[in-house]
């Protein structure tokens, strides 16, 4: 009878509290989205199972020397995971648009306003009883850059505790990316703007796509070192595509080494959606900033691309403002998509590619700001 | 609520270095392709330019028979990327 009580204790079933079978939901929940919706599912499914794993009771997956807490501390505490990633995002970078049209960097700048101008509405959020410091706002408003390794990266540096909320908020932004900033494009530009055709970029050169990940590092190392671990490893990967001489390298960057990590970052991000770190106020108000910044820095590139046509002589289509927000290539694709509806003949995927990785760059610097004035 | 005032103040002067430090760090890209990418370019032009102009040649020795390999990548990515945006419209 002893021995029977015992084995009773040791199930699952006697051991479950209402927190662990809410976030197994939660879990389910992004596998639904995931595998059903399609949604970011390279990240999700492995993300959805380790919110699964992390919170079975008994197992002890995110306790000390369980499986999950050695890969949350040997990959994201220490950063590798999100930089390693980044890097193999560098591998599938063609900065050829932007060098061809170097003034789509504006854009890319314009939208990281959506991150600041959420730093603001964190701490507003500090009226209605949720308790968010600087750190913390600082790692919500990097949501805003739409850029998922970067906003693991800052906020397991600013504060970990939100991990799993930010993490889920970022990648599910970007998933909804094609029904978030479609309304606010068209609310913002006229039908003759939307309409407007871009000239032909220019032919880059395989000497500028070298020298710039070097320009770039260099111009880190300069003014911003906060920045370099993010930049550093983005422009070794396109350095490795673009030299030519290591296509292997670049081809493990940017496939198998990307996916393992992926599985990694994925289970370790899981492994933070516990119970007691998800299941509060917190996690809806950073659910709902993120959608906030996304939408700012949306307006942000789309507005300064208006302005720009004000002053400059030759025209941008304003509808590339919106994919300054990274999200690459989703937002590229989302301007193109939506510059088709206005004018059937106008392809903008080429032209968006440039504030696209822009933004990138811009969320990376701003990552780089915080991490040097806040961290 | 002093704290609240003061960590308003704090986000606020974030964002304005944020904002200026982000603008002058790309607006200093933006100077660095225009000034030291396009003279590269123009000193160090692409070789497939050269090859185009010997597959040229090369066409014009052959009755221009057959097609040069850089043409039909060209084509071929062009028709590509036509039917992926076509798939992408339905």
């Amino acid at each position: 009878m002893e021995s029977l009580k015992l084995l009773w204790m040791s199930t699952g079933l006697a051991n479950f509290e209402l927190g662990q079978v809410i976030m197994m939901l939660v879990g389910c929940g992004l596998l639904y989205l995931a595998i059903a919706r399609n949604f970011e599912p390279l990240l999700l499914v492995p993300m959805g199972f380790g919110a699964i794993l992390t919170n079975i009771p008994v197992a002890g997956f995110s306790e000390a020397g369980g499986l999950l807490h050695f890969i949350y501390y040997a990959g994201i505490d220490t950063g590798i995971f999100p930089l390693l990633i980044f890097m193999g995002v560098g591998a599938m970078t063609d900065f050829g648009a932007l060098i061809a049209n170097p003034k789509t960097l504006l854009l890319g700048a314009a939208a990281q306003f959506g991150i600041f101008a959420t730093l603001f509405g964190a701490i507003a959020l500090n009226f209605v009883g949720l308790d968010f410091s600087m750190k913390d706002a600082s790692a919500i408003a990097i949501i805003g850059g739409a850029d998922g390794p970067t906003a693991i990266f800052l906020a397991s540096k600013l504060a970990p505790d939100l991990l799993g909320a930010i993490a889920v908020a970022a990648y599910s932004y970007m998933a909804l990316v094609p029904i978030i900033q479609p309304p606010i494009m068209r609310a913002l530009t006229t039908e003759d703007e939307r309409k407007i055709e871009m000239a032909q970029l220019r032919h880059v050169t395989k000497v500028e796509k070298i020298i710039f990940p070097l320009g770039v590092l260099m111009m880190t190392i300069f003014f911003l070192p906060a920045a370099t671990p993010l930049v550093g490893m983005f422009c070794l990967g396109n350095l490795m595509r673009e030299c030519g001489v290591v296509d292997r390298l670049s081809s493990t960057a940017q496939n198998e080494l990307i996916n393992i990590v992926t599985i990694f970052l994925g289970l370790g991000v899981g492994s933070k959606l516990s119970a007691d770190q998800f299941l509060n106020a917190k996690t809806l108000g950073i659910l709902a900033l993120g959608a906030v910044a996304f939408s700012i820095g949306t307006a942000a590139g789309v507005l300064m691309a208006k302005l720009m046509n004000k002053v400059a002589k030759e025209k941008v289509n304003p509808l590339i403002g919106a994919a300054g927000v990274s999200a690459v290539p989703m937002a590229a694709r989302v301007a193109n998509k939506v510059g088709l509806e206005a004018n059937p003949h106008n392809f903008l995927l080429m032209h968006a590619m440039g504030p696209n990785v822009a933004g990138v760059l811009g969320s990376a610097v701003a990552a780089g700001i915080l991490l040097a004035l806040v961290g | 609520m002093e704290n609240l005032q003061q960590l308003f103040i704090e986000a606020g002067t974030l964002m304005l270095t944020g904002m200026v430090f982000v603008f002058t760090f790309l607006g200093l890209l933006i100077v660095f392709i225009n000034v030291v990418l396009v003279k590269l370019a123009k000193k160090y032009p692409d070789a497939i330019v050269e090859s185009r102009a010997s597959s040229k040649r090369n066409n014009n020795k052959q009755d221009g028979k057959s097609v040069s390999p850089a043409v039909v990548a060209a084509i071929s990515s062009a028709v590509k990327q036509y039917r992926q945006q076509h798939s992408a419209q339905k």
